[in-house]
């Protein structure tokens, strides 16, 4: 398969001086489309700066992020929010969804952002979407008469609106209890079977990991080990 | 228009914050319209009972004459767009005895139509009728209390040659001023060309009404230079008057803009702590792709929507004050000018846009990282 996303050597270094902090340190791998991979590692190890950097929401020190072909690290603001907006989608730990709007409105704000109004296919994939959520009836609900659940289950369907390529999740069941994690995994699973979308997902959890089809290992801003998980699934 | 619908729900989702700067909106531009058309109208009462009904310009003879002619007031009328009226009359002094006591009455003779179009007689008679036929003179109110002299009664005065001539009263005037009632007087033309010695087409002066009463200067510097007359306007008669309503226009302004000022910080600062509360919102629309325009562009909506708000407010609460004014015992009425107003409900949503111009700037700026770090 073709590589969706090239991280190629990079670095990401905080402050200057004597007071500069290496957060990230020669970082390269490449992730192809269709994959189901995770990033795993402790606290403080570069896991989430790593995952801000693929997901624009950062710029490295030095280094390239490629994705989708295109070269980001050239990218301005402006270009690194439109690549946001069509080709990513992200899953936090906390759902973030907006409280002042529905259910709906949640669902299908990357539409929006994208200055479009809601076409007949993005309704029916918007509606698509609330079905495989199991959260059908709950449209017009504000986003604050959700359980914890719930919320981040709209969350996940905000990121897979505009069908991104790659979905970054950080620690996106750390809220959720038990069940709650295992349903959102199965949901992951389920999309990235039936639609194709391709999956990075940091934890610190190695069972978690152990679920994913490759681990990805960072250790003091360094990549340590990058397998391929047999047993996963 | 995603960001005028996320800041119609932002404004929403803080209905007591919202209202109280609406308020505080209208407040000051209520104050703005009020005070305004309060300075306006009270200051339009005073120019027109100064000179509402009495000349705006004046042309007396050149130099080495002694009359003008009576066609210098059709040229006036044709040459000067802002002439609404032109009548040549004959002013004169003359004395009035009553017992030991005696007055100088300042006379203006002419056609009683003509007079009328300059000092408005027909709507300030009190007594009497309007008419200045052969004979007939038209005396104030103050005098004709002072002297008991009412309609039909002979008027004696002596004239500037020393002889004396005999009027009847026709009728007593009111011309809003206690000077004039008492000291000045009207009679026909032809009594007064009598009195003074003058042709049917000689005049002692052309006295002129314009449309715009403040343009008296330079219409006069052109009549004066472009006939051969000496011009003098009201406004040279006027300084103190004049300087008194420039202060007042001048403290007019000061209050307004000191109020524009409170209403520009009190937006300023809301939207400023709109834009901290909303800070996280923000962050997650710019991680989902929202460019910094756009999230800039929901704080400028904020502020066009409060300040439209206000405005309206403003503006419903400034007309009920003025309404509310109409029922003090003052006697002149608030006329609330609609340019004003429009002017003042443009500047209300203009000063509402620049004060968003700070937290709109700073949401544009905000990085998404730092709200998804911090959760």
């Amino acid at each position: 398969m073709a590589d969706l996303l090239v991280v190629d050597a990079i670095e990401k270094v905080y402050g200057e001086g004597s007071a500069a902090t290496r957060a990230l340190s020669g970082v390269s791998f490449t992730v192809a489309e269709g994959e189901f991979a995770s990033i795993v590692g402790q606290s403080g190890s570069g896991k989430s700066t790593l995952l801000n950097l693929i997901g624009l929401l950062d710029t490295p020190t030095s280094g390239r992020v490629t994705l989708t072909g295109e070269n980001t690290t050239a990218l301005g603001r402006a270009g690194r929010a439109r690549l946001r907006n069509e080709a990513l989608g992200f899953v936090f730990q906390f759902h973030y969804l907006l409280p002042e709007f529905s259910v709906w409105e949640n669902l299908t704000m990357p539409v929006q952002i994208a200055r479009r109004t809601v076409s007949g296919e993005e309704r029916d994939r918007a509606l698509e979407t609330l079905a495989l959520l199991g959260l059908e009836g709950l449209e017009r609900k504000n986003a604050n008469q959700l359980s914890g659940g719930q919320k981040q289950r709209v969350a996940i369907g905000r990121a897979l609106m505009n069908r991104p390529k790659l979905i970054l999740a950080d620690e996106p069941t750390g809220n959720l209890d038990t069940a709650n994690t295992e349903a959102v995994y199965e949901l992951f699973r389920t999309i990235n079977a039936e639609l194709g979308t391709t999956f990075l997902i940091v934890t610190h959890d190695r069972v978690v990991a152990q679920q994913t089809d490759r681990i990805l290992e960072v250790r003091d801003g360094e990549l340590v080990q990058d397998v391929r998980n047999d047993y996963a699934g | 228009m995603l960001s005028l619908k996320i800041a119609a729900r932002f404004l929403k989702s803080s209905p007591g914050q919202s209202a109280l700067i609406i308020a505080g909106i209208a407040v000051g531009i209520a104050t703005q319209i009020f005070v305004g058309s309060l300075i306006t109208s009270l200051q339009a009462d005073l120019i027109d009972a100064a000179v509402g009904s009495s000349p705006h310009i004046t042309l007396l003879p050149g130099d080495g004459a002694s009359t003008v002619p009576g066609t210098a007031a059709t040229t006036a009328s044709k040459s000067e767009l802002l002439v609404a009226t032109a009548i040549p009359v004959r002013t004169l002094s003359a004395i009035y005895t009553s017992g030991e006591d005696s007055v100088p009455l300042s006379i203006a003779g002419g056609d009683a139509t003509d007079l009328g179009l300059i000092y408005n007689l027909e709507d300030r008679m009190v007594s009497g009728t309007y008419r200045l036929g052969a004979g007939e003179a038209l005396v104030g109110t103050v005098f004709a209390a002072k002297y008991d002299v009412g309609p039909g009664d002979p008027l004696e005065l002596l004239l500037p040659d020393g002889t004396m001539a005999e009027f009847t009263v026709s009728g007593v005037f009111d011309l809003g001023q206690a000077t004039a009632n008492e000291r000045v007087a009207f009679v026909d033309a032809a009594s007064a060309a009598d009195a003074l010695g003058l042709a049917d087409d000689e005049y002692t002066a052309i006295q002129i009404q314009l449309t715009d009463v403040f343009a008296s200067t330079e219409v006069a510097d052109r009549l004066g230079s472009d006939n051969d007359v000496t011009a003098t306007d009201w406004q040279e008669e006027n300084a103190e008057l004049l300087s008194g309503l420039a202060a007042q226009s001048g403290s007019s302004i000061m209050i307004q803009v000191f109020v524009l000022v409170a209403v520009a910080l009190g937006i300023a600062s809301t939207l400023a702590i709109s834009a901290v509360q909303k800070t996280r919102q923000i962050g997650i629309l710019k991680a989902i792709g929202m460019g910094d325009g756009a999230a800039g562009r929901i704080f400028l909506w904020q502020a066009a929507l409060l300040g439209a708000g206000g405005t309206l407010g403003g503006i419903a609460l400034g007309y009920a004050l003025i309404w509310g004014f109409s029922f003090a015992p003052v006697p002149f009425s608030i006329r609330p000018e609609p340019t004003f107003i429009a002017i003042s409900a443009g500047i209300g949503i203009t000063v509402a846009l620049l004060s968003s111009i700070i937290p709109a700037r700073s949401t544009s700026r905000l990085d998404p990282i730092e709200v998804i770090q911090n959760g």
